[in-house]
């Protein structure tokens, strides 16, 4: 089997979702006869990557992308899978993969599971797990021929990273230009926002706490534990706390020591953006509120009742 | 006697008719308008409305309920004016060298009224100048009255020409010819511009007050129904659309017979919380001018959007009106915004399609609390209609309390039963503007309450909706008590005894549905005085009530410029009570809410009861 | 300016989900069905872009008879006309056969833009809007947060990414776009809309005569309910029993400040 990982490039390093994507791959070649065949296209990465354990870092001649660029990317793609004769793609999921993966699985006309948790090769039989209901349950998939496979940041863990220098090759691949879609700048809007991945602590303000009027129970629970405050995404929407507080996909990504959550449901969105955390605790009235799935301590009860109590314990 | 020439009095009959005749042109000009409002003055009820007139016109009831002093004294100036009107009268007889009085009648009508009354109408305007310029307070608005400033001086005046007047006459001086003439003229044109300046000002009160109040409804809030026949033809739906855009007749004459005092701002509950809201502007003043400059009353479209929503629909504005405005229009206005202009805010949204979807407004497919209760057969004396707060638990004890009512009515061998296919009376919708929402649930019930005679209900909102509005759309043939009516029927036929071993500090929220939007006050106290031995009013109780917040759909309203969720709860705090009784499922979940974040850290909390609870604790 | 949105019945969130008896799926009874919410921002940015430009939107939905519901919402809120592709059901349908099954219904329609919501909240695959745009081979965007229309030729927009980061774009017309959720508010339908419904045109079909295909290259083998990576540990208690345990957890197992 041949597995094609799409290396995604940020801030001209190597993305660490890739890296867990590489991880999987490895996983599966470890027990089996696998090929792995990461493929960058930004040749700043090549030797970052030749020190990781695969069969051969690839990249294309022509090809020196910073950023992305969708049309490009699709068809360095498309070529190099076809190329190689490949049968599976890997790659994190993210925002950039959201934005033209799906068009690689119909050009290629393979199908792609995407945001996955989980790939397992038993039997050259590919099973892969992924949420389905806002990871209220979980889908096993088993793959009948080749395929595109994204995973969920943090389904791997980059300790598992297996270094070993391996060899590396320049494809002469001839590539069309288009000009159908032309990136801008990237810009942020929250001026001066708040850096909340560089936290120890963080008490989490979801649409449970009710009443924008009710924030400063929360604001007295975190300046007592010298804790930042962070939101779900309804919060920020709503207008209750500004933009930069937000944690989620589309927010911050933060694994504080604490993650107080308060009143927050817990929709995959959100989880993302703090599973990895080392300790979480969540309030909540409903019992099945999916954040309990990763709480190490689950609350259920009324946030409201509880926080003035718990601040003046303090 | 001094002797007016020809010339004077073709002047005089000049003025006259001018005056007269720009008054007259004013007013009409005025009622044209009022006339192309919707619907019809109602003239039902007319011994009732007439003693209403005579309460709170001629007695100024309502002035001086809400501001003691300063009413008081307004009411010097208007008894004054009523006294001073055979006067008047009797003053320009004597320009035509004519006399109203005999000089007997003159001297001692004089002596017995007008002297006393001028110096009384001198202090009580001069104390309402005082206040109005002196202390400007911020209900009287921010920019200074030059009418009021106007009219303050020739009230003065007149009543200071008049004493110079009655002098002459009570100590039989004769001042020349020129200085009667003067302060005679002076007196009379003051009059004369007077009737130019009142249809032209405020003041206009003066004229619309009687006949405003004579056509005040007697429901409380009195909004237009909006049948909405999903099979009928365009030009039907357009007729209803245009309408909805427009005030009605009552509505317009509210408009002139303003008086700009601002009591309805000040008892507004979401003006008190730091709102948007200003029920004198936003659903007055502010369509002043839009009917005058457009000539035409279809003015809807102006009120203030926001302010719109953040009002709880308590009708506390209306209650307080001494003029018998109906002022609240957050109906009208969300009615516009959610029908025809498709602007709901996003958390009504789902508010709608879960009314729509599930029959309730939380969406929910199961009810905890009606899989307690015995389902009603055709047999029992009551249907239950639990209303939707309890049935998925809004607030999660209120469950207890619908208990507290069921032991209640077991004691009292009373049947009850509830039914399988109770959906939300569609309050929520109706208050929010989503009539056709409203009016398919209204249908459906209708259908499931076909053979149902009474119905007992511990929700007002429900109460009203089943009772009043509902029957604004069909007739129907139940009826509907709150559970608190029947309590008191049921402790006053001695039908369940009640002990009163409550000595908790105990205090009323009355809910504004219950007090004002169904008249009852006396019920709830029933029960309570025959189960505390420690009761005290809240300062602003019954039809006085200050809502609690949550009405008008604003229970579900989730960012509110103001906190007026906690005004209501600061004042129980505040009077020091242990416990606190209410008799509408929203009204406790209010105060639970709003009792826990601002009770203070020393103070135990205040315990929140339904009527219920304190009477079924209390049973014997 | 033609444009289609693409829209999709799902269950709600507030819907029992329970999994069916052989593990397979989930229990379709007593589910509650409503707009996929990230399609009505969708069509909200349509009939917004449609009011600037003057144009004619378009609802596609495929799916069972019950998605005759979204399309009536939609055509409510403004939007003039509608295909509505029925098959029995969609459960085991990958998206890219449900993009060859729409892209063979509108390829003839010349639409400038073709919209969707970001993801159906159902399966959350998040991909046939971005299908469509390779099938019709239009230029395409995904997680678009604003929308400029400029002269005939061009649009401009700007997708989220990650962290609180935008980017801008600009893409030659036709397009597809993926619609971000919070790029707008959604209007609800006026009374006149509602009223209008019955008189606007609907376009039915079947998948079967549309070449669906009933081999997604993948099967699902099994539903089930996540396994809990770690040990939840569930604090019990009145109020103040609560307040108590997590004091000690703060102070003596996080050891917070």
């Amino acid at each position: 089997m041949k597995i094609l990982v799409l290396i995604e490039s940020i801030n001209n390093k190597i993305h660490p979702v890739s890296i867990e994507a590489l991880v999987a791959a490895q996983n599966i070649a470890s027990e089996n006869s696998v090929e792995i065949y990461p493929l960058c296209l930004n040749k700043n990465l090549i030797d970052d990557l030749s020190k990781f354990k695969c069969t051969k870092v690839l990249n294309v001649e022509s090809l020196d992308l910073k950023n992305y660029e969708p049309m490009t990317y699709l068809d360095a793609a498309e070529k190099v899978f076809k190329a190689m004769d490949a049968d599976l793609i890997m790659l994190g999921h993210t925002y950039e993969t959201r934005d033209w993966a799906p068009r690689l699985s119909a050009r290629l006309d393979i199908p792609f599971l995407s945001d996955c948790i989980n790939i397992n090769l038993s039997d050259s039989k590919l099973i892969i797990n992924r949420p389905i209901y806002q990871a209220k349950l979980i889908q096993k998939i088993a793959l009948s021929d080749k395929g595109l496979v994204s995973f969920q940041a943090g389904s791997f863990s980059s300790e598992n990273l297996i270094h070993e220098n391996s060899p590396s090759e320049s494809l002469s691949i001839e590539l069309n230009s288009y000009d159908s879609i032309k990136q801008g700048e990237r810009f942020q809007e929250s001026a001066g926002g708040v850096d909340l991945t560089a936290s120890d602590f963080i008490v989490s303000i979801g649409r449970g706490l009710g009443k924008e009027e009710n924030i400063p129970l929360a604001q007295n629970l975190a300046d007592k534990i010298n804790a930042q405050i962070g939101a779900s995404r309804p919060v920020v929407d709503a207008g209750w706390l500004d933009h930069s507080r937000q944690i989620g996909s589309s927010g911050q990504v933060v694994s504080p020591k604490l993650y107080f959550s308060l009143g927050i449901s817990g929709a995959i969105q959100h989880l993302v953006g703090m599973k990895g955390s080392k300790q979480i605790i969540a309030i909540n009235k409903d019992p099945n509120a999916p954040i309990f799935e990763i709480a190490d301590y689950a609350v259920i009860g009324d946030v409201l009742e509880i926080l003035p109590k718990l601040t003046e314990n303090l | 006697m001094v002797y007016f020439n020809y010339i004077e009095q073709i002047l005089m009959s000049l003025l006259i008719l001018v005056c007269i005749g720009s008054f007259c042109f004013e007013i009409t000009k005025r009622f044209r308008i009022v006339f192309k409002g919707e619907g019809s003055l109602p003239f039902d009820n007319i011994p009732s409305r007439l003693w209403r007139v005579f309460e709170e016109f001629l007695l100024q009831k309502k002035v001086l309920q809400q501001r003691f002093i300063p009413g008081l004294m307004h009411a010097f100036v208007f008894w004054g004016f009523i006294a001073f009107a055979l006067i008047t009268i009797d003053h320009f007889f004597r320009g035509y060298n004519s006399a109203l009085f005999t000089d007997n009648t003159r001297y001692f009508y004089s002596l017995a009224f007008g002297i006393p009354w001028s110096f009384l109408v001198l202090i009580g305007i001069l104390y309402l100048a005082y206040r109005r310029f002196y202390i400007r307070p911020k209900y009287l608005g921010e920019k200074i009255s030059y009418t009021s400033g106007i009219v303050a001086i020739f009230i003065s005046t007149l009543m200071i020409t008049y004493m110079i007047d009655a002098y002459w006459i009570v100590y039989d001086s004769h001042p020349s010819a020129l200085t009667f003439k003067i302060n005679w003229w002076i007196h009379a044109i003051l009059i004369l511009l007077f009737l130019f300046l009142i249809p032209r000002s405020k003041h206009l009160h003066l004229v619309l007050s009687p006949i405003n109040i004579f056509f005040k409804s007697f429901d409380n809030p009195n909004h237009r129904a909006v049948p909405i026949d999903m099979e009928g033809d365009e030009e039907e739906l357009e007729k209803l659309l245009t309408g909805m855009g427009k005030l009605t007749k009552s509505q317009t004459l509210d408009i002139f017979s303003c008086v700009e005092c601002g009591r309805c701002t000040e008892v507004c509950p979401a003006n008190r919380g730091g709102g948007v809201l200003d029920p004198k502007h936003n659903f007055i003043l502010d369509l002043k001018n839009p009917i005058m400059d457009t000539n035409n009353v279809d003015v809807i479209g102006n009120i203030n959007v926001e302010a719109g929503w953040e009002c709880t629909s308590c009708q506390a504005c209306t209650e307080a009106c001494p003029v018998g405005n109906e002022v609240e229009k957050a109906d009208e206005t969300r009615n516009l915004q959610v029908l025809v202009e498709g602007n709901v805010p996003q958390e009504y949204q789902k508010l709608f399609m879960n009314l729509q979807t599930t029959g309730n407004t939380e969406g929910a497919t199961s009810s905890t609390l009606s899989e307690k209760l015995p389902i009603y057969d055709g047999t029992q004396d009551f249907v239950l209609w639990l209303g939707g707060f309890s049935k998925y638990a809004l607030d999660p004890k209120y469950g207890e309390s619908v208990i507290s009512l069921t032991k209640i009515l077991d004691k009292a061998k009373i049947t009850y039963g509830i039914l399988a296919k109770e959906k939300c009376t569609g309050e929520p919708a109706n208050k929010l503007g989503d009539k056709l929402t409203y009016n398919m649930l209204m249908q459906e019930n209708l259908e499931t309450l076909k053979e149902v005679k009474k119905i007992i209900t511990m929700c007002p909102h429900c109460s009203i909706n089943l009772g009043t509005e509902y029957a604004k759309y069909e007739k129907i043939e139940y009826e509907v008590y709150h559970h608190t009516e029947v309590i008191e029927d049921l402790i006053k036929n001695k039908k369940i005894t009640v002990n009163k071993n409550n000595n908790d500090k105990v205090t009323f929220h009355d809910p504004c549905n219950l007090s004002r939007g169904m008249n009852v006050t006396k019920a709830p106290r029933t029960a309570i005085n025959a189960s505390c031995s420690d009761f005290k009013e809240l300062d602003e109780n019954g039809k006085n009530t200050l809502c609690c917040g949550a009405g008008g759909g604003l229970w579900w309203k989730k960012e509110t410029v103001g906190k007026t969720h906690l005004v209501r709860a600061e004042q129980v705090i505040e009077s020091g009570s242990d416990t606190v009784v209410t008799g509408c499922s929203f009204c406790y979940g209010m105060m639970n809410q709003g009792l826990g974040p601002l009770t203070p850290q020393d103070q135990e909390p205040i315990k929140v009861k339904d009527v219920a609870d304190i009477v079924a604790e209390n049973l014997s | 300016m033609k444009i289609c949105v693409l829209m999709k019945q799902v269950a709600s969130e507030d819907s029992p989900l329970k999994i069916n008896s052989n593990g397979s799926g989930i229990d379709e009874t007593n589910l509650n069905l409503i707009t996929n919410e990230p399609d009505t921002y969708a069509l909200e940015e349509a009939l917004l872009i449609k009011e600037k430009t003057s144009g004619e939107v378009t609802i596609c939905t495929l799916g069972p008879d019950s998605s005759q519901q979204v399309i009536k919402d939609g055509l409510a809120k403004g939007a003039d006309k509608a295909i509505h592709i029925t098959i029995e059901n969609l459960k085991n349908v990958s998206p890219l056969s449900m993009g060859k099954v729409i892209y063979n219904k509108i390829k003839d329609e010349n639409f400038d833009l073709v919209l969707s919501g970001l993801q159906s909240n159902d399966y959350g695959h998040a991909q046939l809007g971005i299908i469509i745009s390779e099938y019709l081979n239009y230029s395409h965007a995904s997680l678009v947060i604003g929308t400029e229309v400029n002269e005939e030729n061009s649009l401009k927009i700007k997708r989220e990414l990650e962290n609180g980061w935008f980017q801008s774009a600009e893409l030659t017309l036709p397009a597809c776009l993926s619609i971000q959720s919070g790029i707008n508010q959604p209007r609800y339908a006026t009374l006149k809309g509602i009223m209008s419904v019955k008189n606007k045109p609907v376009d039915k079909c079947e998948a079967k005569e549309l070449g669906i295909s009933e081999d997604s290259g993948y099967k699902v083998e099994e539903v089930f309910l996540p396994k809990k990576a770690k040990e939840t540990q569930i604090l019990d208690g009145s109020t103040d029993e609560i307040v108590n345990q997590l004091t000690d957890i703060l102070k003596n197992k996080i050891k917070v400040g």
